[in-house]
């Protein structure tokens, strides 16, 4: 029995059409307009840079999202290598630009170019607890073991992500701030952000029972993410000793290529990563609900009906 | 720092670009080899089934 007639329909590349038109259209406005725009040519059609930001965020959350949600995860590692590889390009041109191309920043000199990885580490890890959240309601609808493990993948990665975003933090607050970690209302609600979504990883490793390990966690990742719009708005909300969120406007035109770059580069490989994880948390799911090997009739029954409750 | 300026700090921003890629690379490694592990379990448990 292979994995297509057990898990999903036949794949093709017309499947993937629509989120590689999303990605192109976003990666076009994203960076291809910033990197003529930084060689001195217009591509951007008349509109202003926010309009650009905003189409590229927008188009590009799209695309990793329909590549995330639109096929069932047997087929997710053949889309995720390549969305890997995508990211992985992105961010070799992007670090690029960033340490050697892009100015170093009036006040904070060659500190600056810590920008370029730790802004769209924030934002990412942000975007993949987003995607955990919508998962755990989608579960908690439709009782469907894909938003399951697509939540686990998606918990594990933001994880790794908010963890990198603390040591950047940290590397840059040193030369900046003049320590490595201060009890500011950014850095307390990120840290509280990265220990909740930690526990929820080892709630799920404790309990067996998958049902109530799925629930549970989903209860506690709708819970947890609270937290996400407390990180964004703490800077605007108390005295923070870390800066204002950025946007189009506030940012210097010498910076937007580096930063927009890294930006998708580490969408595209959360994208990929959240994928493989997902289609580990759906293997282990396979293996946790198939009956134990009796006789080849009673065997057969528990696969139909492993594939019923799957 | 000179004058509300900070000079220098290379040293600081390899340690993040490091820190980021190792991270990430690693990351990645133990997913690859995790979902092997994981595929060739299932595939020896529909053998045996």
């Amino acid at each position: 029995m292979n994995e297509t007639t057990v898990n999903g329909s036949p794949r093709t590349l017309g499947r993937a059409l629509p989120g590689i038109v999303l990605l192109a259209i976003a990666g076009y406005f994203g960076f291809v307009v910033a990197l003529a725009q930084y060689h001195g040519t217009t591509l951007s059609f008349g509109l202003a840079t926010g309009a650009q930001a905003g189409i590229a965020a927008m188009l590009g959350v799209l695309g990793a999202v329909y590549f995330l949600v639109a096929d069932r995860l047997s087929s997710a590692p053949k889309y995720a290598y390549g969305l890997i590889g995508l990211g992985l390009l992105c961010l070799l041109v992007g670090s690029y630009y960033g340490l050697f191309v892009a100015p170093p920043e009036t006040y904070m000199g060659q500190v600056q170019r810590i920008m370029y990885v730790h802004v769209p580490s924030a934002w990412n890890a942000m975007l993949g607890l987003t995607f955990a959240f919508v998962c755990a309601v989608v579960f908690l609808f439709k009782t469907d073991w894909e938003w399951d493990s697509r939540m686990e993948g998606a918990i594990e990665v933001s994880v790794v992500l908010a963890f990198l975003l603390c040591c950047q933090g940290s590397i840059w607050a040193k030369p900046t701030w003049g320590v490595w970690w201060d009890w500011d209302p950014r850095l307390t609600t990120t840290a509280v952000l990265l220990f909740a979504f930690l526990g929820i990883l080892a709630l799920r490793k404790f309990v067996e029972d998958p049902m109530k390990r799925a629930i549970w966690s989903s209860v506690a990742t709708i819970i947890a993410y609270v937290d996400v719009p407390i990180v964004y708005f703490s800077v605007k909300w108390w005295n923070s000793l870390h800066q204002q969120p950025s946007n189009p406007g506030t940012v210097s035109k010498q910076f937007y290529l580096p930063l927009r770059m890294n930006a998708f580069g580490i969408l595209f490989l959360m994208t990929g990563f959240i994928m493989l994880r997902a289609r580990i948390a759906q293997l282990r799911l396979e293996q946790e609900l198939a009956p134990p090997p009796v006789d080849e009739a009673q065997a057969g029954e528990g696969i139909e009906a492993y594939g019923e409750a799957v | 720092m000179t004058e509300g300026v900070v000079t220098g700090g290379w040293g600081f921003v390899w340690a993040a670009y490091t820190v980021t890629a190792a991270a990430l690379f690693l990351y990645g490694v133990t997913l690859i080899t995790r979902l092997r592990e994981e595929k060739s379990r299932v595939s020896r448990m529909r053998e045996s089934q």
